[in-house]
């Protein structure tokens, strides 16, 4: 099969330069929506090529790039991944309609939108550890200029920084590690350095390592992936980020939980025997984390931090599905990932429909918003509904089978993680009726108009997604599958 | 190393006219006097050196590991003219070129007086450096280093931005004065063993050096002469007390752009100190590697510090200079080939850095960061660029910075175990820190109120001198191949006379 990937790829930083080009700035809009159309074409034929009965990585595309140090570029999906290139696609492509009236420098915005989604899909696509090292890096450079230029808050400028420097200190351990695991495969097939170098997960993954080293790179991979993911106490960059930041774009942060997708395509099949001996850690990191957040975001006044603790909350219930180590666990932790792509960042893009009439999303700034904005105010309810696992959304089966697989495994985490979730239901609906419900208290509200078309489109078309997977949950659980075999096949 | 001579790979001795057009052209330029004419034509020159550069790069056979191009001509005494170029003399030469090719044009944008003579200057100084980076002669590497450096001091002196351009140029006097002195010193020591251990007449030259053995004490003796007199130059933690203060009250970028981009004292490391001296390069690393390990820390908290950028770039290259010297000290193949990478990036990269910090200083007639701001949504392209240099000095994936810095620390990991190297790179991060905030406060933030009108957009000329230096970062750091084949075999070789193949 010809490869779908790379065009798929190139047409991110061609669609950035190509934004320039237009006579009117505005017209920069219509050329990323374009682009990510075509995009969506593109993810489309990839899932249509996608053979779910295969286990590997399919549609591989490999090229040494730097062969002196055993460098490829090397692309390719599984069915541990191939569900995010749509919808990492989807949601950019929501940004980029949430801010549609971005009025300073628009041109630049959005060609680093598109950067940035080009990035993100390659750490979704990379298959050789140093590409998706150098995919997960780029991805901070824009976001970096969007959250100094476009960002809502008065401390911007500080978080912007703080987000970049958190993440390239988590880059380190991540660099380390895949450092560590190309030397153990120079030492095993004996060629001296940087000639046995390989960075190729496959090869990688094939290759026996010493328990102790394993250990090490379980824990330096851990490291880095949880800062993105975040956990607790990693987590300070989220909830500031979530204020200051530009709002549409930070349901990217929100959306797309590249750790915790860091942690099962890498951490855990590199290290499998580290990993299951630290079941306990990750048991751990999530419980609490899942607590913590429900907590915090209980005593939130601001809907965009809220919505920060609760994504805070959700990863922790992620980080208990991967612990389990079973095949449950792992379906329903992918299925969650995906499922929040559309859920968490449908919320978030929502909570800037309501930032951009009102200028705050503030609980004092809200209330009664149902009244002056019903189809907003309904779908949120929705999303809001959807993101506490109601029977009939597609996050229900994801929660279901985590649930069921830490259960069994971590009973005390389950039964934990129940608890979390009543906790989630008391923060989502305690928002709701303060923010939506009630009279309306602020003049702003009173004279806001309600969704616009092409808002309407965007969260219909989310909606619909949830809705449908809700009830059919299986065509996604049947191409996650046999990935998610072969993911637990490595650990026994 | 064995030596090919220039018949079996060029039409003509190609080194020469590279030390020699330059030259030339400077004579030239001061005899033609002030005038658009000339500059022009000096810039032709700088224009042609670059080319001349790439054909030697084209000519040359990455795979031979031996010094290629080689030139000798039997001058009396130890004066004998010898040179000889090997990937990392490739690798230097182009770089320097092209930054003096830039320069040249930068000299335009700024419009500064006394054009045709500042371009002589320029020449001048590019032809010194050729000399210094081909030569096998240590007594010509010697002269050539203390004639390039008056020159330098010169060009501090005369085109200062700042009215205490005097404190500038006698620091600088007096730091590399004694450094000069120390590297004639330990040359001079060099050559007198040779001719004590073989007799006969006297000899500077590299390939007859390296032959004699030396007493360990004597060795050491040597290697700190040279070391500190390199070290000056270069410049390395403790010996960079110049730098601030000419980069502060210097010129923006030219000085600093000549000094730091072409770092001659690491590649005088390379080139002369390692294969003269390997066993007190041995014995001396674990200390070399203590300063260089503060150097990273020390530098990246007095940058935190700094409120005018031009200081700041300053220290910025004090810190990073101490990981390319982790690099070369590690003396395996790896940490040598990154090492060596690691300089020319960062050779770049800073000067990237100085020259679109001129351009700005030509809006704003202020490096001090709190009276910029507000620039981006005036000129992004020099922004994005300013961005990219700091993006290869942070060791970003998609700069040369990255593969560079990526083997230093895979050799670091092997030499001196994890945590160490843990460290360099969290050196690596504060950096970052730094960079970041210096750019935020000078282009993202908003602007002063004290300024009246938005400053004036790029020109031409200022896009195209930013533009070919991102498109040559990002070509370099995302087809990092051919960049690491230049330097591999020489640096193979010379990893094998540490015991390491």
């Amino acid at each position: 099969m010809s490869d779908v990937l790379t065009p798929l790829l190139l047409l991110y930083p061609a669609g950035a330069l190509a934004a320039w080009l237009p006579p009117r700035a505005e017209q920069a809009r219509m050329l990323a929506v374009g682009v990510h159309g075509l995009a969506l074409i593109l993810t489309a034929a990839v899932l249509a090529g996608f053979d779910p009965h295969q286990t590997g990585f399919q549609m591989v595309a490999r090229t040494a790039w730097i062969p002196g140090l055993g460098i490829d570029y090397a692309v390719g999906v599984d069915g541990i991944s191939v569900l995010f290139l749509p919808a990492t696609v989807l949601l950019f492509l929501g940004v980029h309609l949430a801010s549609w009236h971005v009025r300073q420098l628009p041109r630049l915005y959005h060609s680093l939108l598109l950067l940035q989604a080009g990035a993100t899909l390659g750490v979704f696509c990379a298959v050789d550890t140093l590409l998706f090292f150098l995919f997960w890096e780029l991805s901070l450079l824009p976001f970096y200029f969007l959250a100094s230029l476009w960002g809502a808050g008065p401390h911007r400028n500080y978080a912007a920084t703080q987000y970049t420097l958190v993440m390239l200190a988590g880059g380190v351990p991540l660099l380390f590690g895949f450092l560590l695991l190309a030397f153990n495969q120079a030492a095993v097939n004996g060629l001296g350095l940087p000639a046995g170098l390989s960075f190729d997960l496959i090869r990688l993954l094939d290759t026996p390592m010493p328990a102790d080293l394993e250990w090490t790179v379980f824990l330096l991979l851990l490291l880095g992936f949880a800062v993105k993911m975040p956990v607790f106490p990693l987590h300070t960059w989220l909830p500031l980020m979530a204020m200051e930041g530009p709002v549409a774009a930070v349901s990217l942060l929100t959306g797309l939980k590249l750790g915790a997708y860091g942690l099962i395509r890498f951490a855990v099949p590199l290290a499998p025997g580290a990993a299951q001996d630290m079941h306990w850690l990750l048991a751990g990191l999530g419980t609490f984390g899942l607590l913590y957040g429900a907590v915090a975001a209980l005593a939130q006044t601001n809907l965009r931090a809220l919505l920060a603790y609760s994504g805070l909350s959700h990863v922790g219930l992620v980080l208990l599905g991967v612990a389990a180590f079973n095949l449950q666990g792992v379906q329903g932790a992918v299925l969650q990932l995906v499922n929040f792509t559309a859920v968490a960042g449908g919320l978030f893009l929502m909570s800037a429909f309501l930032h951009q009439r009102l200028g705050s999303t503030d609980l004092l700034a809200l209330g009664g918003v149902a009244h002056t904005m019903p189809r907003l105010a309904g779908f949120f309810l929705f999303f809001v509904l959807a993101g506490m696992g109601l029977p009939g959304s597609s996050v229900f089966p994801a929660e279901f089978m985590i649930l069921m697989a830490t259960l069994q495994t971590h009973t005390g985490a389950g039964l934990a993680a129940l608890f979390g979730l009543v906790l989630g239901a008391a923060y989502f609906l305690n928002l709701y009726r303060r923010a939506f419900l009630g009279p309306v208290g602020n003049a702003t509200v009173a004279v806001s108009r309600d969704l616009r078309p092409r808002e309407l489109g965007l969260v219909l078309v989310f909606a619909l997604l949830i809705l449908f997977f809700g009830l059919f949950p299986t065509s996604l659980l049947e191409v996650i599958r046999p990935a998610a075999e072969a993911w637990v096949a490595r650990l026994s | 190393m064995t030596e090919l001579y220039w018949t079996d790979h060029a039409a003509w001795p190609l080194l020469a006219s590279l030390q020699l057009l330059p030259l030339a052209g400077a004579a030239l330029l001061l005899r033609l006097g002030e005038g658009p004419l000339p500059a022009w034509l000096g810039r032709g020159i700088a224009a042609l050196e670059l080319l001349l550069a790439i054909l030697l790069y084209d000519r040359f056979d990455v795979h031979a590991a031996a010094y290629q191009f080689a030139e000798y001509l039997p001058l009396p005494g130890p004066f004998a003219y010898h040179v000889g170029a090997d990937g990392v003399t490739v690798l230097f030469v182009l770089l320097g070129a092209l930054i003096v090719f830039l320069l040249s044009l930068y000299s335009l944008v700024r419009g500064l007086h006394q054009e045709t003579r500042l371009i002589a200057t320029l020449l001048a100084v590019e032809g010194l450096m050729m000399v210094q980076l081909c030569t096998f002669n240590l007594l010509w590497l010697v002269a050539a280093s203390a004639l390039e450096l008056a020159l330098v001091g010169y060009l501090v002196g005369h085109w200062a931005t700042s009215p205490q351009k005097d404190l500038a140029t006698s620091r600088f006097y007096r730091f590399q004065g004694l450094g000069q002195l120390m590297l004639t010193a330990g040359v001079l020591v060099l050559g007198w063993a040779h001719r004590d251990h073989f007799g006969g007449g006297w000899t500077f030259d590299l390939l007859d050096l390296a032959s004699q053995p030396l007493t360990p004490r004597l060795a050491a003796l040597c290697f700190f002469l040279l070391f500190y007199g390199l070290g000056v130059r270069t410049p390395i933690f403790p010996l960079h007390g110049w730098l601030p203060t000419v980069a502060r009250h210097g010129n923006v970028a030219l000085a600093p752009a000549l000094l730091l981009g072409v770092k001659l004292g690491l590649y005088g490391l390379v080139r002369f100190v390692f294969p003269l001296l390997p066993e007190a390069v041995e014995a001396w690393s674990p200390f070399v590697m203590g300063f260089a390990a503060t150097g990273v820390f020390y530098a990246a908290l007095l940058a935190l510090q700094q409120t005018n950028l031009r200081a700041l770039i300053g220290f910025a290259v004090v810190s990073h200079t101490s990981l390319a010297m982790v690099g070369l000290f590690a003396l395996d193949p790896v940490g040598l080939q990154g090492g060596v990478l690691l300089a020319a990036n960062f050779g770049l990269a800073v000067t990237t850095m100085m020259l679109m910090t001129g351009l700005v200083y030509r809006r704003t007639r202020s490096t001090r960061l709190d009276r910029l701001g507000g620039l981006f949504d005036r000129i992004p392209m020099i922004g994005l660029t300013f961005f990219i240099a700091c993006l290869a000095i942070v060791g970003m994936p998609g700069t040369p910075g990255f593969d560079a810095a990526h083997l230093v620390l895979e050799a670091a990991i092997h030499q001196f175990g994890a945590l160490p190297s843990v460290g360099a790179a969290l050196g690596n991060v504060a950096a970052a820190g730094f960079l970041l905030w210096a750019f935020q406060r000078a282009f993202l933030a908003p602007a002063p109120a004290a300024r009246a009108a938005p400053v004036e957009r790029a020109t031409g000329l200022e896009w195209f001198i930013a533009g070919v230096l991102a498109v040559v970062l990002l070509t370099a750091g995302f087809h990092m191949a051919p960049w690491l084949d230049l330097v591999e075999a020489p640096m193979r070789a010379l990893a094998g006379r540490f015991g390491h193949v």
